[in-house]
């Protein structure tokens, strides 16, 4: 059931400074997921009655793994002959377009000249923190013209997985995430529980102290969540274990990612796998390298997958999207990865090309527009 | 890990096998949250139960993963719910972490940083390491403005995670770097329970939680020093030299105190008294077999009474 896979650590191997010397433990110690099938660990997609499993849901279940891993990637010479080849780009965002809130030089210039050639501009990103709405804005103060029904954050995601599947408006969502996630419930309709309000929730574990949760909630949505709290983990760690059917999603499930420009910070992946922890379930994840957004986006546009090359800065995000979906793929060293974990022999994610950065198009193309 | 493979579903306690059950075994290991208590709410018929075998000559030792106190903090628990039980009978996962650092030379000039209660930090100190963090930061709050900088010590060559009702992102944040950051820094896991009886009415979730957190974040897995890992074995072992076939774990939980028993050799007996029902049990995606179950501990007190 689970949707993506993790690239090998791609921060060095750490030397073991001192090694152990105690020779079970290597044999026997216990690895992440228990030898013990939790008798509730149900497969979602079975979760509603009338539920009946499509297309977009059918290819979210499968492993997805790199397809064509040895090829290595070439750096990207004839900026051209890529454009050219493809009528849709899809960028991811930090460490792309931006690192933190400051914009990557050259950006603005990139884009016009890709609208210029009559490119579809397409931006995907896991970061749930925002709405598209938000996301909008915040291309608008970079002064980047950018629409926002041309961004798709795994904010939006998680509420449009659920309008795939039928989810009973009735039902509630609890929510372990950030506004965005609210926002996009919302105008999809949907009642919800938790966001960041939850973060102020105490609890005390003294005798007689019980948790309630509401029974009404089919749906846990986990992502990103800087206000993460006990609190949070135990109504949805309740609700998932408990309430017959319930769903639990996952926006993406991001190591680590860029808030802010000068550091990297714990991302989605550590609250979803709080959760994956305490309830012993796999989530279904909405977010790259899921391809649920790019199917979403390729019927939304009637656009075929080969006609588009996905541009991103994270091996097992971006470029693993990119490859599911059977797209053209370029990696910038804008972001997270860098040229040596790329080419480490652990590494078995390579994409197509290989650049610094987007605005390498304006510089490799040569002529001016 | 492995069950022993045996295909034998496990036997309800009777009167016969219990008899058999203590001419065999001179030790019994007793797991403490939903054995013993549940939260800080004795289970009924515990002290009779374990008195009794005392008197019967059988050595008692407690072996919990439950991180949050140290083994002193332990022994404090038992003697204010009236049961003599002194330090050295106990074995928690925060003995374990700080035993695991002393055997494979953790140098003491670096430091610990610890996602997880007090009694970590206190068995850390006693064996001579430095540990950061702990429920303290539990307090601290996380700016995401573009011009700070979230700073952590570079010294710190060890993180351990244990249960942590006080997690929060700062923590999340700070374990993070370090095993990223810092060359050589190792990842330690007290226990990997999903959930535990932290009090009388319901589960919460257990370590499992916290340290799935940090895989999350670091894509790594770490050494599991708590239950089923037998690395407590050793240290029981040298303290009271007992052949492991001459012991009986007693636990509630398949996949740790279960499982322990059986990678060591001993006999194993599972209690319905906390988070294991009798459908869990009995479940075909079960495989791990205990050899005998009951309801609770003191039915062998009312089994021999009787």
């Amino acid at each position: 059931m689970l949707v993506s896979t993790r690239a090998p650590a791609v921060s060095a191997a750490a030397p073991q400074r001192f090694l152990p010397n105690f020779n079970s433990i290597s044999s026997l110690s216990f690895s992440s997921s228990s030898s013990f099938i939790n008798e509730k660990k149900i497969k979602t997609t079975v979760g509603w009655s009338n539920y009946s499993s499509t297309r977009m849901d059918k290819k979210m279940n499968l492993l997805v793994t790199s397809a064509t891993a040895s090829v290595a990637a070439q750096p990207l010479e004839n900026a051209d002959a890529l454009i050219d080849s493809v009528e849709t780009f899809i960028f991811d965002c930090d460490g792309v377009i931006w690192k933190g809130d400051s914009l990557i030089e050259g950006v603005p210039e990139t884009l016009e000249l890709l609208r210029s050639k009559g490119k579809r501009l397409v931006f995907v990103t896991n970061n749930s923190t925002k709405s598209r709405k938000q996301y909008g804005k915040k291309f608008e103060t970079l002064g980047l013209d950018v629409n926002e029904e041309e961004i798709f954050a795994s904010s939006f995601a998680a509420a449009a997985y659920l309008q795939s599947i039928n989810f009973p408006k009735d039902k509630k969502i609890y929510v372990i995430g950030e506004e965005g996630i609210l926002i996009e419930l919302e105008l999809a309709g949907y009642s919800y529980l938790g966001g960041p309000e939850d973060g102020g929730k105490k609890i005390e574990l003294k005798p007689g102290f019980l948790m309630e949760h509401d029974k009404d909630v089919g749906a846990v949505v986990v992502g990103f969540d800087r206000y993460f709290n006990y609190y949070k983990v135990q109504y949805g760690t309740l609700c998932v274990r408990e309430n017959p059917g319930c769903l639990f999603l996952a926006t993406n499930r991001d190591a680590v990612t860029h808030l802010t420009d000068a550091q990297e910070w714990a991302g989605g992946g550590s609250m979803v796998g709080a959760l994956v922890g305490s309830t012993q379930r796999e989530p279904v994840v909405v977010g790259k390298p899921s391809t649920f957004m790019m199917d979403y986006l390729a019927n939304k546009f009637g656009i075929t997958k080969s006609q588009i090359c996905m541009v991103g800065d994270r091996l097992d995000t971006d470029i693993l999207f990119g490859q599911n979906g059977g797209c053209k793929t370029l990696l910038v060293l804008s972001g997270v990865t860098s040229l040596s974990m790329l080419q480490n022999p652990n590494n078995s994610i390579q994409p197509d090309f290989y650049t610094s950065k987007i605005s390498d198009f304006l510089s490799l193309k040569g002529a001016i527009v | 890990m492995g069950d022993d493979g045996s295909t034998a579903a496990c036997q309800p306690l009777s009167l016969s096998n219990l008899h058999s059950l203590l001419d065999s075994v001179d030790c019994f290991l007793f797991d403490c949250d939903g054995v013993i208590w549940k939260g800080d709410t004795l289970i009924d018929g515990v002290p009779q139960t374990l008195e009794m075998l005392r008197s019967k000559g059988k050595k008692l030792i407690f072996v919990t993963n439950n991180s949050s106190k140290s083994r002193r903090q332990n022994a404090q628990k038992f003697q204010s719910l009236g049961i003599p039980v002194t330090e050295e009978e106990i074995f928690s996962s925060s003995f374990a972490a700080a035993m695991y650092l002393k055997v494979n030379e953790f140098p003491p000039e670096k430091k610990v940083y610890v996602i997880g209660g007090e009694g970590i930090l206190e068995e850390l100190k006693l064996a001579g390491f430095t540990g950061l963090g702990g429920p303290e930061d539990g307090k601290k709050t996380v700016q995401l403005k573009a011009n700070t900088l979230f700073e952590h010590d570079k010294s710190v060559g060890a993180v351990v995670v244990g249960i942590d009702p006080n997690i929060n992102y700062y923590k999340l944040q700070y374990g993070t770097l370090c095993i990223r950051e810092n060359p050589g820094c190792v990842f330690i896991a007290t226990n990997r329970d999903a959930t535990g009886n932290m009090t009388d009415l319901q589960e919460w979730p257990g370590a499992g939680c916290m340290v799935a957190a940090i895989c999350g974040s670091t894509q790594k897995e770490p050494v599991v020093v708590g239950k089923p890992s037998t690395f407590l074995m050793e240290f029981l072992q040298k303290q009271y030299n007992i052949p492991t076939a001459k012991m009986c774990m007693v636990g509630d939980r398949l996949d740790t105190d279960i499982l322990f028993g059986q990678n060591a050799g001993c006999k194993t007996l599972l209690v319905l008294s906390g988070v294991t029902s009798k459908s869990t049990l009995q479940d075909p995606l079960n495989h791990i077999q205990p050899d005998i179950y009951t309801n609770q501990i003191s039915d062998i007190f009312d089994l021999l009474n009787s």
